[in-house]
């Protein structure tokens, strides 16, 4: 039995939002939706200013409340410890929304992708519609639809349902790094099997000190922060009296 | 040496791969399509069609292309499912890129599928043309538009009028000369304006003064063990963005890093040290640093040279003997201590700077310290400035104190590559063209005010948004016919409405481009161009790692709408209309650029723009031509690849052997001293005389020398109290992004931004100053123009100053990047409110240290 995790390795990451928008490529995110996101914060005043960076998703928690709560176990523990959701269950009561308390589920309230259902052509003619692109190259409702995302969930999530981050199972599955993580241009995330000792996951986390968002909820998250953004070098001082 | 880039995740995809060979904890499968959404009994139904027919792997392939949403020119891969190109990825054949996408490239996807795009040719029908007068185009055929386009060109060749045709490019591929210089020069006009000057030009005018070299630069970041960006984001923009921020990782482990900009950029965000200079500040930090390097003894003595005696008789104030100091690989140091040096002490600079004198001093001393493996990263803000030319001087010369220059951990020009140029034109020029050519350019380079001192010559840079004055006072003479290609001057120039005017006054406009743009709205006949990424065959070169790649664009999927390519199908199209009307040199000039394989000539557009790609990469794919770098079997295992490398870079070969005046790095510059006696000749005139005439301080032997100049800032500082400092997104595609959902909605990913929002950036100080609070809507206003956009109060922001990026603002481009397509734009555009000046010496636009503003509330 594996226990999938992920480190993110702060020093590395660069803030780019490269996850951000591999995720919504790779699971044909609709707009206002994000699976993989981020917190920032400025603190301090000028010119002693610090900003900081932290990619966000689903946690993956051991002890999922979302699971935990939803009435119709449309969310649940699958193998390898993944947080998964099944839309054909989900009655979209979004209490899972509530009891997240990282804020990484999402409801849509609409049709999805709603602008790419438009009609209206910008030129008459000399333009088209978001609508016709599609149905001119193929893909369903958008034209870059990614198909493999929809083997084993919902490529697109309907209307009255919650989606959310599933650490790319239909990728992880045919033996792919989750896509955030392939993408991430600085190598800043690091998947894999915690209950390999030997995987690169397990001895990040056994090398450096790490912490996981709100650990004092017992929610015992999968996603693992080690360093920092910004890990400025230091010179020796024994300060003054 | 070079660190390769490689997925470091490559040890967790074996581990998956060492354990069960299938997975299979997915036991439910969800809905699918889009035609099933809200079908809910369709769910088990699926699932079942899942568990009988088991999925592949993969779906779709991974194919070759390049990626030009910046200048970083990155070698991609493109993921294409049933003829849809879904992904993108670094082309993992790149040892410049390596797999790295930065964030801005994955926007090419939506770019490439934006419902915005021009899908035909059309010709506009409203005759009034002005930002208010809508074109009213309406779609024609290709042949009607090339004809008019071709009747066009021989009206001006019947009345011997040619020089009043004019060609634009903004971005490019190698494949330009075809249209930009062929065609122009064929057709007989000297008027082929590139967008240099409005890149960055002046960042390459150091380089070349003190090292031989009008380039942009490499570092090399992984061996460095200090890295100081001078107003250069490189996690961000400027340049190889996918490459530095694969290795900042390794970068931040072995160096101390140090941004001076104003803003806290995402490298700022990230640096050791943030410099909050004073907008236009840099040359006086730089000259400070090199003194505190040489008062403190921290030059590199291996290549600069020592004192005679080995004694440091540098001290503030004092002047040095020339000859009690020997140099080695470099020239004038004496001099340029005793001219401008010895007195610029950290105090001074820090008045100027705003910068406290401890951290002037510690900065120098540490970057001097970590000679050689130290580097001056010159971005475009010590340089892109009005008097920039002294600024890019002031900081390339750090490099030359600290001996990085061309060294192990330091900074380095291109790779040598072997690709080659079209067959020549010469004899295609006939006497119309000849006589034609002959005349002035349209952007006065060349003339007193206007130096443009690109590699030594008077004359021979561009002078790009000078180009809209040239159209408009008819000087030297008027535009009749003008071509762009993807450009956008009617947005990407500062000042933005003197294109508009040249625009309006050109009685005919012909613009090749995705979208109808700021340019488009002003154009007559408007071709659709297809796009780089995914439809189209060209190649570019760039440089990262230790390495330079020669990376193909190529079509990965068939072509969405009724496009063709703007370099190459639509100049040989435009060429059979103009052999039909009896003129057929340009057809016969491309009829030359023959298959390297069979040593056919092209019969058509396609076989053309291929033919010329393969003449053009010869040398790289044909092993019996070789001569270096990586090595294929032919051209197939070329085009399969997608880039060719280069050989390793030769560290230190251009110790001594510089292309400077006297071979050597030069801090007191004989070239630069060389290029300005030739333009004031030219003028008959001094060199005082050019100084003063393009606005900078220096005279005498100030002049060829790195020195400080003040910045020159357009308004008063009573009515206008802030700078504004502009700075380009980690989103843009070069402003060619704005109009996809995905560049609105991640647009915070930039530090102190919002999404959907196209914020101005206020330190909470200035926010009380001036009454604004977050969320505010203002009004930026500058002596030359106003733009609306939201308020933001941010700490990294230096006080008395606004910071906006660049890249909002479209009133055309589309239905998301205007709020009302021809009409009301989504934020505003900096542009509006840049003064069009210049750093006249390279004939750059000034886009930082030029601008101030006031702030009102809507």
């Amino acid at each position: 039995m594996s226990k999938y995790a992920m480190v993110i390795d702060l020093k590395r990451c660069t803030g780019c939002g490269g996850c951000i928008v591999a995720c919504k490529n790779e699971n044909n995110l609709s707009d206002g939706i994000v699976w993989s996101s981020k917190i920032t914060e400025t603190v301090g005043t000028f010119p002693d200013v610090r900003f900081a960076y932290y990619p966000t998703l689903c946690n993956h928690c051991e002890n999922a409340p979302c699971v935990s709560g939803c009435p119709t176990r449309a969310l649940y523990k699958g193998e390898g410890g993944l947080t998964l959701h099944d839309p054909g269950k989900c009655i979209g009561c979004r209490y899972c929304m509530g009891r997240c308390p990282y804020g990484v589920i999402s409801f849509n309230w609409e049709n999805p992708h709603p602008a790419w259902r438009a009609r209206t052509e910008t030129i008459a003619q000399g333009t088209t519609s978001p609508a016709q692109v599609a149905e001119q190259v193929g893909g369903e409702v958008i034209p870059y639809y990614n198909p493999e995302s929809a083997e084993g969930y919902a490529g697109i999530r309907p209307r009255g349902v919650v989606e959310k981050c599933h650490f790319c199972a239909h990728r992880v599955e045919n033996e792919q790094l989750p896509y955030c993580v392939e993408a991430c241009p600085a190598d800043a995330r690091i998947f894999g099997d915690l209950d390999d000792p030997n995987s690169e996951v397990s001895k990040l986390v056994k090398k450096f000190k790490s912490f996981r968002l709100r650990e004092e909820l017992g929610t015992e998250p999968k996603v693992f922060y080690i360093r920092e953004f910004n890990q400025g070098k230091n010179s020796s001082t024994k300060g003054e009296v | 040496m070079m660190k390769k880039p490689e997925n470091r995740n490559e040890a967790a995809a074996s581990e998956l791969k060492s354990g069960v060979s299938r997975r299979s904890f997915l036991k439910l499968a969800g809905v699918g399509t889009g035609a099933t959404i809200g079908a809910m009994s369709a769910f088990k139904l699926r699932s079942l069609a899942l568990a009988e027919n088991p999925k592949s792997a993969a779906m779709g392939e991974w194919l070759p292309t390049t990626c030009q949403g910046c200048t970083s020119w990155c070698s991609k891969q493109a993921y294409v499912v049933n003829g849809r190109a879904i992904k993108v990825r670094g082309n993992p054949n790149s040892k410049v890129n390596g797999v790295a996408s930065c964030v801005r490239a994955h926007l090419g996807v939506p770019q490439m599928y934006d419902p915005d795009r021009v899908k035909t040719p059309m010709k506009r029908t409203n005759p009034n043309k002005g930002r208010n007068e809508d074109p009213q185009f309406v779609p024609i055929s290709w042949d009607e538009a090339l004809e008019t386009i071709a009747d066009k060109i021989m009206e001006l060749r019947d009345n011997g009028e040619t020089h009043k045709y004019m060609l634009m490019r903004g971005r490019y591929t190698y494949m330009r000369d075809i249209i930009y210089d062929r065609m122009t020069k064929i057709i007989g006009s000297p008027n082929n304006i590139s967008h240099s000057a409005i890149c960055a030009e002046a960042e390459k005018f150091g380089p070349y003064y003190t090292e031989g070299e009008w380039t942009y630069r490499q570092y090399d970041v992984v061996n460095a063990n200090y890295v100081l960006m001078w107003g250069a984001d490189p996690l961000s923009a400027n340049r190889q963005v996918s490459y530095y921020n694969s290795v900042w990782g390794d970068v931040l482990e072995n160096a101390k890093t140090a941004v001076v900009d104003p803003r806290l950029s995402a490298s700022a965000a990230k640096s050791d040290e943030w410099l909050p200079i004073k907008p236009g500040q840099d040359g006086a930090l730089a000259v400070a640093m090199a003194h505190v390097i040489l008062t403190e003894g921290l030059w590199y003595k291996p290549f600069v040279g020592d004192f005679v005696d080995g004694v440091n008789q540098f001290a503030p104030g004092k002047t040095v003997r020339e000859e009690d100091f020997e140099e080695i690989h470099t020239s004038g140091l004496v001099k340029w201590w005793n001219l401008e040096l010895k007195d610029k002490t950290p105090e001074w600079a820090a008045e100027l700077t705003g910068l406290p004198v401890e951290q002037i001093r510690r900065v120098a001393i540490d970057y001097g310290k970590a000679a050689p493996h130290a580097i001056c990263w010159v971005g475009g803000g010590p340089a892109m400035q009005p008097r920039g030319a002294y600024g890019s001087m002031a900081t390339h010369a750090l490099n030359g104190l600290v001996g990085s220059v061309d060294n192990v951990g330091g900074t380095l020009k291109a790779n040598k590559v072997y690709t080659q140029s079209f067959p020549g034109y010469e004899d295609y020029l006939d006497e119309i063209a000849k006589e034609g050519k002959s005349h002035k350019k349209i952007d006065q380079r060349g003339t007193k005010a206007f130096p443009s001192l690109k590699k030594g010559k008077s004359g021979k840079g561009v002078v790009t948004n000078n180009a809209a004055d040239g159209i408009i006072n008819e000087d030297p003479n008027e535009i009749k016919v003008a071509i762009g290609y993807m450009n956008n001057f009617a947005f990407s120039a500062p000042q933005t409405e003197r294109w508009y005017r040249a625009l309006s006054k050109i009685p005919f406009v012909v613009h090749l481009t995705t979208n109808a743009s700021e340019f488009t709205w002003f154009a007559d006949i408007v071709l659709p161009a297809t796009h780089h990424m995914f439809e189209k065959y060209g190649y570019v070169k760039s440089f990262a790692n230790g390495y330079r790649q020669v990376t193909l664009l190529t079509p990965v999927v068939d072509r969405i709408w009724d496009t063709y390519t703007d370099e190459t199908e639509i100049p040989w199209m435009l060429a059979e209309k103009l052999a039909e009307r009896g003129f057929d040199n340009l057809l016969r000039h491309y009829q030359s650029y023959k298959d390297p394989e069979t040593g056919q000539a092209p019969a058509n557009a396609q076989e053309f723009a291929l033919y010329a790609l393969k003449h053009a990469t010869h040398k790289l794919w044909d092993p019996a031509v070789h001569e270096g770098g990586d090595k294929f079997n032919g051209w197939e295992e070329f085009l399969a690849t997608g880039v060719w490398n280069s050989d390793p870079y030769p560290f230190k070969k251009r110790w001594g052997a510089m292309k400077t005046e006297t071979g050597l790095f030069e801090f007191y510059s004989e070239t630069l001293k060389h290029a300005l006696e030739g333009h004031a000749e030219k003028h008959e005139t001094t060199v005082d005389d050019i100084l003063k005439t393009c606005n900078y301080q220096a005279r005498g032997e100030m002049a060829f020398i790195p020195h400080y100049e003040e910045p020159a800032l357009a308004g008063d500082e009573g009515e206008y109290p802030l700078v504004l400092v502009d700075y380009k997104s980690k989103l843009n595609r070069e402003g060619r992004s704005a109009n996809t959902s995905w560049y609105q909605e991640l647009r915070d990913v930039d530090p102190g931004c919002e999404a959907w929002e196209d914020v101005a950036q206020f330190n909470p100080i200035d926010g009380k100053k001036f009454g604004i609070q977050s969320g505010d809507k203002i009004k930026l206003v500058s002596v030359t123009g106003k733009l609306e956009c939201t308020a933001k109060l941010w700490e990294g922001v230096r006080p008395g100053t606004v910071a906006k990026a660049y890249g909002q603002g479209h009133w055309a481009y589309g239905r998301i990047a205007a709020e009302k397509f021809g009409k009301k734009p989504r934020g505003g555009n900096n542009n509006d409110i840049i003064p069009a000046d210049y750093d006249r010496l390279s004939g750059s636009s000034a886009f930082y240290a030029n601008a101030r503003v006031r702030v009102e509330k809507i």
